[in-house]
């Protein structure tokens, strides 16, 4: 039944759609592009923010829009610069990363500010995996009234392989300190070899559980979590952790990391009742 | 050679294989010609190849390339790179490698800045240069080729813009390669030769990409498979020229040894065929293994054999004939023919071979007496006998011809005379030894051998031989002669002369012409008055003025058989000097006829038409006691006709040397005996054998015989005749011979003389 409202949106509500790209100055010479996809002013816009150093085109970011507009919401879906003018393709671990934590909340804040300025007074927040992490990172860092909500899909912390997080933190405060600008490679998310400025990878380093689960934890928004049975990109424990921290979450049954194929069905009813409940909590 | 003549299998079989060879030579001549095309356009086409294949490869170079900086320009990284280059380094050294943005390990990249500036050219290890020549084009791409130090770089210029509408330019970037290596390493060469592809540029020269292939020189790779085809044509087509040329030998060998040779021994074979020389050997044999030509040479073998079977039978039937006309069937002794060819070829050889050479003629006494008493078949057995007995007595390699009736010869080579005689001796001694009482023949069968011998130094002469041995042989038929007469021992001169030739000719010129046989009359007187009773009548031929006497002439007679055509010429002439009125009248005439004629009708008639004259003179028939009367009863019947009817008296001559004296007597009417000169000469020697001569005549003249002494040539005889009652007396004592004209004169001085006395 679900499904074959679904399919009737995807059939006949495109022709309602309106896409643009909009392009940012998010930083001094870079610019910054995300997908526009007006929906009814009635309802909440959401931002829908990539996962790690991917674009606005991740499949699960693009379907997942198109769903929400589809349904009659906002989207705007921007890719982040990572300090790359008009970067539009996805960044590889072995590239010079330069960005910062820092630099992401601040096109985040350029994008909100943005949407702010196409009248859109509701927006709710939503992150696929890193980008879940990086929305929350900008929610923990005075947000703008107008975000709402928060959903996290696939909600992951950044993770830094086995060697010890602090260590690793310690070393390259030292290398921020001293000021050795040399380039690192430490293991950071799913990258192996994520090469990177120290100050760069020392931006996403302190993002580990505990820190994500305080964030939550003081959330000024209204926040849900979608996660999957079958991710195994997560911690064999973050669901019970999440769980025990009686964070609102939809687990789906057998729904990977990307929740893609049928899941990702899953992804947008799921997203879509969260939005209704937040909508209903957000009446007076 | 027209070509209208015929040619040999063998010429035909040597044309097919030139010819093939021709043709193997024409078809090895297009291969070669069609293989060098071949390899020229497999050439062509190589080359054409090889520049296709060089293009292609720079193509794909320069499309990689220019990809390459397509990708790299529109690469998030390189704008990255340009607007904050702090780690260009690394993204130079590493990412750009481990991105797989330059895939090539032959290339580098660099970036410059919008001004065309090396962005890091302290740490830039690309080789590029530190500034952009001048010239290019700011936002398109731009190729170049250069010679740095001997390397052919091939350099690709890209702009690189911050905006997808390419409208914000904030730099550049050059893609480096290595020009050769890159391009050696656009996959294989199979036709361009790779080490040979070179761009022939001076140190430092720069050429855009577009005048590349106006520099690029190549070599074309050797094909191995053209290389490998052009060897399996070659190969093929000198096996296929090998195989054509054995094919053509072994062809021509079958074709030789299945058709050429035998053709050639069926054509040998009718040839040996045409020329009587076929001769059915083991070769001929030999089966041939084409169906036709077996067929043909056992036809021909077969139709070979039946030939010289036939040619056989006909030899046989030749030879038989050949024999049978060349042996008597009588005897089985050569006949005249063989004789004839045979002489004639004796001659050839002993003239070409000189040797002492003899010829033999032999000649039954009395033969005809003999057939005409016993008659043809036993006379017939007699030849037979006689022929037996010669060949017996012959040498081993002599050959016994019968001539004539009874009349043999034979001829010797390497001989004398003596050797001749002793042959000749031992056929008498063989022939008297002969029985011929079993055939009922009382008389004594005997042969004359006349022999003529001629040295080896005389064999001109060969060719006399026959008519030498002729004359000896009637020599040795002449009463009181040895029955083996040698020429020129045995024979008189006058007999070789005459009997040879002039008086032969002249004998048979006198039978044909009457006149020429002259009388001579020798006076026969009577006893006691001694005066002429009668003449006997002795013929002469007279001969070119000459005359010829008996002595030469009669054997020819005898020989030729004449005895009844020479009585009958002598009756007439007799007849004729009767009717001349010359021959004295009252005289009478004695005729000598031999007893052969008596029974001629045509002698006969003649003497019946002789007997007119008997009215005036007295005729006397003297019948030789020499010759043998076979026809007894007939002659008797015959002279006891002519005697009583014709009034003719009969006559014994010759008495005393003759066969059967006694029993002529009896059977015949004889009234005058004439006793040989023999007997009555032994009257003058007053022995034994003179007083039974003596007591005979008494004898003879007491039975009524009328006695005529023949030869009486002294008084002494002519007394003892006289005294032993002889009626008449003969001979030279009291009158010769003489000729009829004369003979009246005689008679008349006779009478003259003795009327007075």
């Amino acid at each position: 039944m679900r499904v074959n409202r679904l399919l009737l949106i995807v059939l006949f509500l495109p022709a309602l759609a309106r896409a643009a790209i909009v392009q940012q100055n998010v930083h001094p010479g870079i610019n910054a592009q995300a997908e526009y996809l007006a929906g009814k002013r009635d309802k909440p816009a959401l931002l829908v923010l990539h996962g790690f150093l991917q674009t606005r085109e991740f499949p699960t970011v693009t379907t997942l829009a198109r769903g929400l507009h589809d349904s009659g919401y906002t989207v705007l879906t921007p890719t982040l610069s990572l300090l790359i003018p008009n970067r539009s393709q996805s960044l590889a671990c072995e590239a010079v990363h330069m960005h910062r934590l820092e630099d992401d909340l601040a096109e985040l804040s350029h994008w909100i500010a943005w949407l702010k300025k196409q009248g859109h007074r509701q927006i709710i927040l939503m992150g696929h995996s890193f980008g879940s992490l990086q929305l929350l990172a900008y929610l923990s860092d005075k947000p703008d009234q107008s975000v709402k909500g928060f959903i996290g899909a696939s909600l992951i912390e950044a993770q830094v392989g086995k060697a010890s997080r602090q260590a690793l933190i310690t070393q390259l405060k030292n290398r921020v300190r001293q000021g050795n600008r040399a380039l690192v490679t430490y293991p950071l998310s799913y990258c192996k070899s994520y090469t990177s400025s120290p100050e760069g990878i020392l931006s996403y380093a302190y993002w580990d559980q505990a820190h994500l689960l305080e964030v939550l934890r003081r959330s000024p928004v209204d926040i849900r979590l979608i996660m999957g049975t079958a991710d195994s990109m997560v911690g064999s424990g973050w669901l019970r952790s999440l769980q025990n921290r009686r964070i609102p979450m939809v687990v789906i049954t057998g729904a990977n990391h990307f929740m893609d194929g049928t899941h990702e069905f899953d992804l947008l009813e799921h997203t879509l009742g969260m939005l209704d409940e937040m909508s209903s909590n957000a009446r007076p | 050679m027209r070509w209208s003549a015929s040619f040999t299998i063998r010429q035909v079989a040597l044309a097919v294989v030139a010819g093939f060879l021709v043709l193997a030579s024409l078809i090895g001549w297009y291969a070669a010609y069609q293989t060098r095309a071949v390899t020229h356009n497999l050439e062509q086409h190589s080359l054409k190849a090889a520049s296709a294949e060089i293009s292609a490869a720079v193509q794909r170079l320069s499309s990689l390339i220019e990809e390459q900086g397509s990708n790299l320009a529109e690469w998030d990284e390189t704008r990255q790179q340009i607007l904050t280059p702090e780690y260009y380094a690394y993204w130079q050294s590493e990412r750009l490698y481990v991105s797989g943005m330059i895939s090539e390990p032959h290339s580098t990249a660099a970036l410059y800045n919008r001004s065309g500036t090396l962005l890091a050219p302290a740490v830039d290890t690309s080789g590029s240069p530190r500034e952009l020549p001048a010239g290019y084009h700011p936002f398109q791409t731009n190729d170049w080729l250069v010679n740095e130090s001997g390397t052919i770089v091939l350099y690709h210029l890209f702009p690189v813009f911050n905006d997808t509408q390419r409208q914000m330019l904030i730099g550049y970037g050059l893609v480096r390669t290595d020009f050769m290596q890159a391009l050696r390493k656009q996959g294989q060469f199979y036709f361009a030769d790779q080490d040979s592809i070179s761009v022939p540029l001076q140190p430092g020269e720069t050429i855009g990409i577009s005048r590349l292939f106006t520099r690029l020189k190549y070599g074309v790779r050797s094909n191995p498979d053209q290389q490998r085809f052009q060897s399996i044509l070659t190969q093929t087509m000198l096996a296929l020229f090998l195989l054509l040329l054995v094919m053509v030998l072994l062809g021509s060998f079958i074709y030789s040894r299945l058709l050429v040779r035998p053709m050639r021994r069926l054509s040998d074979d009718i040839n040996a065929m045409q020329q009587g020389r076929f001769m059915p050997g083991p070769l001929r044999q030999e089966s041939m293994r084409i169906k036709e030509l077996e067929h043909i040479r056992r036809s021909l073998h077969d139709y070979q054999l039946q030939l010289r079977e036939l040619h056989g039978s006909l030899e046989l039937q030749n030879q038989e004939f050949h024999s049978q006309a060349r042996h008597d069937a009588l005897t089985g002794c050569h006949n005249r023919r063989a004789y004839e060819e045979d002489w004639e070829k004796f001659q050839q050889d002993t003239q070409a071979s000189p040797q002492g050479v003899a010829f033999l003629l032999f000649d039954c006494d009395r033969f005809k007496t003999i057939n005409d008493t016993y008659g043809h078949a036993k006379g017939d057995r007699v030849l037979t006998i006689v022929a037996d007995q010669l060949l017996l007595a012959l040498r081993a390699n002599d050959r016994l011809y019968r001539i004539g009736g009874d009349e043999f010869a034979t001829f010797m080579s390497y001989t004398t005379t003596f050797q001749a005689k002793q042959i000749a001796q031992r056929c008498q001694s063989l022939i008297d030894a002969s029985s011929f009482t079993d055939l009922g023949i009382k008389e004594p069968v005997s042969i004359s051998i006349g022999i003529a011998f001629c040295a080896a130094d005389h064999v001109d002469r060969i060719g006399d031989l026959p008519k030498q041995a002729d004359i000896a042989m009637y020599t040795a038929k002449q009463p009181g002669r040895k029955p083996v007469a040698v020429y020129g021992e045995d024979t008189d001169r006058s007999a070789q002369t005459l009997v040879a030739s002039r008086e032969t000719s002249a004998l048979f010129q006198a039978l044909a012409t009457p006149g020429m046989i002259e009388m001579h009359y020798q006076p026969i007187h009577a006893l006691p008055g001694r005066q002429v009773d009668y003449y006997e009548a002795l013929a002469r031929i007279r001969h070119a003025g000459e005359i010829i006497m008996p002595g030469a002439f009669l054997p020819v007679v005898s020989s030729r058989r004449l005895e009844a055509d020479f009585d009958l010429a002598v009756l007439q002439q007799i007849d004729a000097d009767l009717s001349s009125g010359l021959f004295p009248p009252g005289r009478g005439v004695s005729i000598n006829l031999s007893a052969q004629s008596i029974s001629r009708p045509d002698i006969l008639s003649q003497l019946m038409e002789l007997s007119r004259h008997s009215t005036r003179h007295r005729l006397t028939l003297e019948i030789t006691e020499t010759s043998l009367i076979t026809q007894m009863m007939e002659v008797k019947k015959h002279l006891e006709m002519l005697q009583s009817e014709h009034h003719f008296c009969i006559a014994m001559d010759d008495f005393g040397t003759g066969y059967s004296p006694l029993r002529y007597l009896v059977d015949l009417p004889v009234d005058v005996i004439k006793f040989d000169i023999s007997l009555v000469s032994t009257l003058d020697e007053g022995d034994r054998a003179s007083q039974v001569v003596a007591d005979f005549a008494r004898m003879m003249s007491d039975v009524g015989y009328e006695l005529v002494a023949e030869g009486v040539e002294t008084e002494s005889v002519l007394q003892k005749v006289e005294s032993l009652g002889f009626a008449h007396v003969q001979g030279y004592l009291l009158g010769r011979p003489t000729p009829l004209a004369q003979l009246g004169a005689q008679t008349a001085q006779a009478t003259g003389s003795a009327d007075p006395g």
